[in-house]
């Protein structure tokens, strides 16, 4: 009986720890992202999974600042918190200094999938770089 | 000899308690910056900033002279938090992101309660008295807003989430942008002490 109860208790833990999402949406989106290619550098095989770039895709304000969309994925079943820093350069590939670049922490439910979002500081930025880290704190 | 022994043993250990540990450099912008429930920290003002001027810049709503920026000046920013905050802490972030952008530069002349800086607003009277005509321009837009605290526990969770408000308005007295961004923090109380 006893351990029957602790069978319980260990699935009602497992279970609990293990909230995913189920979504729908329209089938056929009427929306036409403009993707690019992206070049990835993975260090971190969890949160590769846990927050995973699923693709970037980019547009610009009407005043002409670059803004740029990655979705990414959790495809894992656990909760996961991750933080994110976009980085901007000029067309010369010089970093473009600003005071609200910092590092965002969001967190992504199991098999959810999210978008970050951010525009250039300045309609001089014409790159970008997106990092990614697990959040600890 | 053995007093002066525990004498210097007794020394050393209270000059030890004395000494603090060595501090290291964190990035304010990184992940490794200490998070608190009761106050708004660090990175909670840059992200509420980037947040604001994400939105402000994607809005395509501020409209410049040409080549020229507009001009942005400081309103009223209500702190309906239960902590003594600078506000500068949030609206300095933005006016320096602003004027990088090239979309928008605040007047230190024009604020309420008076001239931010005394000395540009002396400039300035000079000058129009010298030329004899009005060479201030108004202000194109103003920045107002509010910061509210929620606070709720359950057990010895704790939770905080500040609520950062704040409007854009024109000349015409009508806001043209406004935005909320709310931060929630989580943490749990010690058993035992404070």
């Amino acid at each position: 009986m006893k351990i029957n109860y602790l069978f319980a208790s260990l699935l009602g833990v497992s279970m609990a720890a293990c909230t995913t999402v189920n979504t729908v949406e329209r089938a056929q989106p009427v929306a036409q992202k403009q993707m690019i290619a992206d070049k990835r550098v993975l260090t971190d095989a969890g949160l590769a999974r846990g927050a995973s770039i699923v693709g970037v895709n980019e547009s610009s304000t009407p005043d002409g600042f670059l803004k740029v969309q990655v979705e990414i994925l959790n495809r894992t079943r656990s909760l996961k918190h991750f933080s994110y820093r976009f980085e901007w350069f000029d067309q010369n590939g010089m970093l473009v200094n600003t005071p609200t670049s910092t590092s965002i922490p969001r967190q992504i439910e199991g098999q959810e999938s999210l978008f970050i979002t951010a525009i250039a500081p300045t309609p001089l930025a014409k790159d970008f770089r997106v990092k990614l880290i697990e959040d600890n704190r | 000899m053995k007093p002066s022994s525990y004498s210097l043993i007794l020394g050393v250990a209270l000059l030890a308690g004395c000494a603090t540990q060595n501090a290291t450099y964190v990035d304010p912008n990184g992940t490794h910056t200490l998070a608190t429930v009761n106050k708004i920290n660090i990175q909670d003002w840059s992200n509420a900033a980037e947040t604001m001027i994400n939105s402000l810049l994607d809005s395509g709503k501020v409209q410049t002279h040409g080549t020229e920026p507009a001009i942005l000046a400081i309103s009223r920013i209500l702190n309906n938090t239960t902590e003594q905050i600078d506000i500068d802490m949030l609206t300095k972030k933005m006016r320096v992101a602003l004027n990088k952008s090239g979309k928008m530069v605040t007047t230190t002349t024009q604020g309420l309660g008076g001239a931010e800086d005394p000395l540009a607003k002396g400039l300035q009277d000079q000058e129009a008295f010298i030329k004899n005509t009005k060479v201030t321009r108004n202000p194109d837009y103003t920045l107002s807003g509010k910061i509210i605290e929620d606070r709720a526990r359950v057990g010895n969770v704790r939770q905080a989430s500040y609520i950062f408000q704040l409007s854009l308005s024109s000349s015409d007295g009508l806001a043209v942008w406004e935005e909320e961004k709310t931060i929630t923090k989580q943490g749990t109380k010690p058993a035992a002490g404070w």
